[in-house]
């Protein structure tokens, strides 16, 4: 909190609001990307590219809101590394292990 | 000499509690989801044609008009936080009354999307349907609890604004800011994986 009285006023603000475009603009690319059919890619269903993709939006979003909205950018660098290390966890325990387990199963012919 | 010792920051990190401690419960709360998640995705890719239907029953709109309840509940959030530290409390107020408002059409619209489930007998209880709308319903559900108790303090906080010293502690509102855009990072894992994440027939049928 006391670092980002250091900050310009008009710069946070602007900050907040491109921000919050990129928010709306990434979610309406999610939900295109989500109706897009995508042809069969590289001999796998194009369900794993849908979820990726939704899964590399999400996460920029939540990137950018934990960056300026939650003020990790002005806060104490002992917060960001308090932060940064559950969520990384957060992301590859749940998606990318989760993941690697049910697809094996879901396409037995995938690696 | 001891007369001025301030414990409001703890004297090693320098982190106010307050913040310290909020992050410390939305590691929980993050705890709390990921099962959630974790369940979710084990099922959906073991169910496609399950959660595929389940899912096509969705109203991705209105979801969609939430999300942006959301996000721009989150930016008023953070521009009142930004208004109470400068001391501008008109702004303040504004801009807590508009997180606020957002919290409440994202209810009103949750509201209208439950009931139309409901009126259409996609719940839980139909044999067809167990899977999919007990995930729908819990994963939605916990998560506009917790926009309802994020709106509790926000209440009290906005109209304790209007009295005459206004309200008077800008780290709480800031500790409050952290809750509430957990609220937002958590609907924008929940909302693609409920309505967009649709599995369809090509996998399926590759399968």
């Amino acid at each position: 909190m006391a670092h980002s009285h250091e900050h310009d006023h008009g710069n946070v603000i602007k900050e907040y609001m491109k921000v919050f475009w990129t928010l709306c603009g990434l979610t309406v690319l999610t939900v295109v990307a989500a109706k897009v059919h995508f042809p069969l890619t590289w001999g796998t269903p194009g369900d794993i590219l849908h979820v990726t993709i939704g899964i590399i939006i999400a996460v920029i979003k939540v990137i950018a809101v934990m960056y300026v909205f939650m003020h990790l950018k002005f806060d104490n660098p002992l917060i960001r590394a308090f932060v940064y290390v559950p969520t990384f966890l957060f992301l590859v325990l749940t998606f990318a292990l989760n993941f690697l387990e049910t697809w094996h199963y879901t396409y037995p012919t995938l690696p | 000499m001891s007369a001025g010792l301030s414990l409001a920051h703890e004297p090693v990190s320098k982190i106010p509690n307050g913040k310290l401690a909020m992050w410390g419960f939305l590691g929980s709360e993050l705890m709390f989801f990921t099962g959630f998640f974790g369940a979710f995705i084990v099922l959906r890719n073991a169910n496609y044609d399950v959660f595929g239907e389940g899912s096509s029953h969705l109203n991705v709109w209105l979801a969609l008009v939430n999300t942006f309840f959301l996000i721009g509940s989150s930016l008023t959030m953070a521009l009142c936080i930004h208004n109470a530290e400068h001391g501008n409390r008109g702004k303040q107020q504004l801009f807590l009354g508009l997180t606020l408002l957002g919290a409440l059409g994202f209810l009103v619209i949750k509201s209208i999307e439950y009931s139309d489930k409901w009126g259409h007998g996609y719940f839980p209880t139909q044999p067809h349907h167990t899977l999919f709308y007990s995930f729908y319903f819990i994963m939605t559900g916990f998560h506009a609890l917790h926009v309802i108790a994020g709106m509790i303090p926000m209440v009290f906080m906005w109209l304790r604004g209007f009295s005459k010293e206004g309200y008077p502690h800008p780290l709480k509102l800031e500790v409050l800011g952290l809750y509430w855009h957990f609220v937002d990072l958590m609907w924008i894992f929940i909302f693609p994986a409920l309505y967009l994440m649709i599995p369809y027939h090509g996998a399926a049928a590759a399968h």
